[in-house]
């Protein structure tokens, strides 16, 4: 059992308490991942009831993980300056205002607006990387990772709630009400924001040894320090692998006589297996170093992958592949954000790693698009299947020279 | 000085998050479930244990018209009225949900269980 850990801090009132902090922070991760993670089942009654092709609703769902992607780093930065628990409120509102428009209208331009841009800013400003944020200010160092863990799982756990949900409410009244319904859910996230508020108070702002850089000096500084671009250039990797599989795994299993279903509980295990790995990945880089468990994680989804390709593809196989994908799936964020942390502490936590998740989300974008790309242009997923185990290799490489200690320029003045 | 939570905390989280999951499911799936006179492709759950020889048997005595079999056999998707599945020992006919007729299914039986034990 995991030994109890305390710290020192004025009185506060109750919804201030480490628990509630943790146990609302877990929620707004919840809800934020799995609300964003329910857009699929929308796409044909949005693109039926409209009359549009699929091509309006997929450009909104890109559109969405790009602006995620771009937006992350800018939320860092205001959940920096202003704290946290402010950004993940105003996060909320343009999340519920996204899905509103996106609920109500009939013109794609509008339609862009809402599900792309707005619901993408949305979610980036509502991010369990800016819980992350706030659990970092508020939990002890030992204690940090395992708050990433938490944090981390709750939001795969979200995603897996979700999805049957949005599903069974869109047989049971309709898209239009399901979406309504969601979108009010996004709400939530305002009033259990409120207890992350204690990361701005005096006691958690700054800690003893952290930088007294301004914010444009500590980002110039960190895309100086070798360990973090090496940093960067790897999650470009877990974002590459994750989408794709994401994206065209339901495909390739369909090509190799793979049913629906088994195909749906496949897809499902990686998000069960995920909550495991997620929250195991916190208590490891608790532990110990956070760079070989990293290198490790990219060094087992390239052996993985390979198996899995180069073996017959059956229902056993595949539910092999996937439960063991799961618990590497995104066991690589706490340890990626616990990096960052180490060195450069926790003042500019958020803004950092949102640079680290913008090389995520390139990835995932090149990911998606490779592989339907080269699909087409080879008819296999092959190509895209190897570049992948390519990459991993290349990701646990570069994790291995990152030196876990405090960067220089971030040590205490 | 105050103590941080550990393992417990998060074991006992997402135990209570997956209750209400199941819980909320439940509710939605008894809004899924369809009147007597329903037509057209449904979920059809009947008892669990009920074999997928008996399944198939009572579909066809229903009128209904068997399209698939899920990983268990006492839950199938099928082409029928509603009504007569459920005179034929059905526990109930749903709406064909976009998630996994497994898990739609379990949970239906679920439902259908504890309306039965609570008399809702």
């Amino acid at each position: 059992m995991m030994a109890a850990a305390t710290v020192s801090h004025r009185e506060l009132p109750w919804y201030f308490a480490p628990l509630v902090v943790l146990t609302t922070g877990c929620v707004v991760a919840m809800v934020n991942f799995g609300i964003r993670s329910t857009f699929g089942h929308f796409t044909l009654p949005i693109s039926e009831a409209n009359l549009w092709p699929r091509e309006i609703y997929s450009l909104a769902l890109a559109l969405q993980n790009l602006m995620w992607g771009v937006a992350t780093p800018v939320a860092g930065m205001l959940a920096d300056k202003y704290g946290p628990a402010r950004v993940l409120m105003a996060g909320a509102v343009l999340y519920f205002i996204g899905m509103l428009i996106m609920a109500s209208t009939g013109v794609p331009l509008l339609f862009h607006l809402g599900a792309g841009v707005i619901i993408g800013v949305g979610v980036a400003l509502s991010s369990f990387g800016i819980v992350m944020a706030a659990l970092g200010r508020i939990v002890p160092p030992e204690k940090r990772s395992w708050a990433f863990g938490i944090a981390t799982a709750s939001g795969s756990l979200g995603q897996y709630i979700f999805n049957p949900i949005a599903a069974a409410m869109i047989s049971a009244y309709g898209w239009h009400t399901s979406l309504l319904v969601l979108a009010a859910c996004t709400l939530l996230i305002i009033p259990f924001a409120v207890p992350l508020l204690v990361s701005n108070s005096t006691s958690a702002k700054t800690t003893a040894g952290e930088t007294e850089l301004t914010m444009r000096a500590a980002i110039a500084k960190a895309f100086g320090h070798r360990s973090y671009v090496l940093l960067t250039a790897g999650f470009f990797v877990c974002g590459f692998q994750i989408a794709f599989v994401t994206v065209h795994l339901p495909p390739y299993l369909a090509e190799h006589g793979i049913s629906k279903e088994m195909a749906g509980f496949a897809m499902a295990a990686i998000g069960l297996f995920n909550v495991i790995g997620s929250y195991a990945a916190g208590i490891v880089g608790g532990r110990g170093g956070k760079r070989l468990p990293l290198s490790l994680i990219y060094v087992l989804r390239s052996v993985l992958v390979a198996g899995f390709i180069l073996l017959p593809i059956t229902p056993l196989t595949t539910m092999i592949f996937t439960s063991t994908l799961g618990l590497l799936w995104l066991s690589t964020v706490p340890l990626t954000m616990g990096l960052v942390t180490v060195m450069f502490g926790t003042r500019f936590m958020a803004t950092l790693y949102g640079f680290v998740f913008l090389s995520h989300q390139i990835g995932s974008f090149l990911g998606v698009w490779l592989g339907g790309k080269l699909y087409d242009i080879y008819g296999t997923y092959d190509p895209v299947w190897w570049m992948g185990v390519a990459l991993g290799l290349f990701a646990a490489l570069v994790h291995l020279p990152i030196v876990e200690k405090r960067a220089d320029a971030f040590a205490a003045a | 000085m105050t103590t941080f939570p550990g393992h417990r905390f998060a074991l006992a989280l997402f135990a209570v998050v997956i209750a209400l999951w199941l819980v909320v499911m439940m509710a939605i799936m008894r809004n899924a479930a369809l009147p007597p006179d329903a037509t057209g492709p449904m979920l059809v759950v009947f008892e669990p244990g009920t074999t997928s020889q008996s399944a198939f048997a009572a579909i066809t005595q229903a009128g209904g018209r068997p399209i698939r079999e899920t990983t268990f056999g006492f839950i199938w998707v099928v082409d029928g009225i509603a009504g007569n599945f459920e005179a034929q020992g059905a526990l109930g006919a749903y709406r064909e949900l976009p998630i996994s007729p497994t898990i739609a299914g379990c949970v239906a039986v679920a439902d259908a269980k504890i309306a039965a034990a609570f008399g809702l």
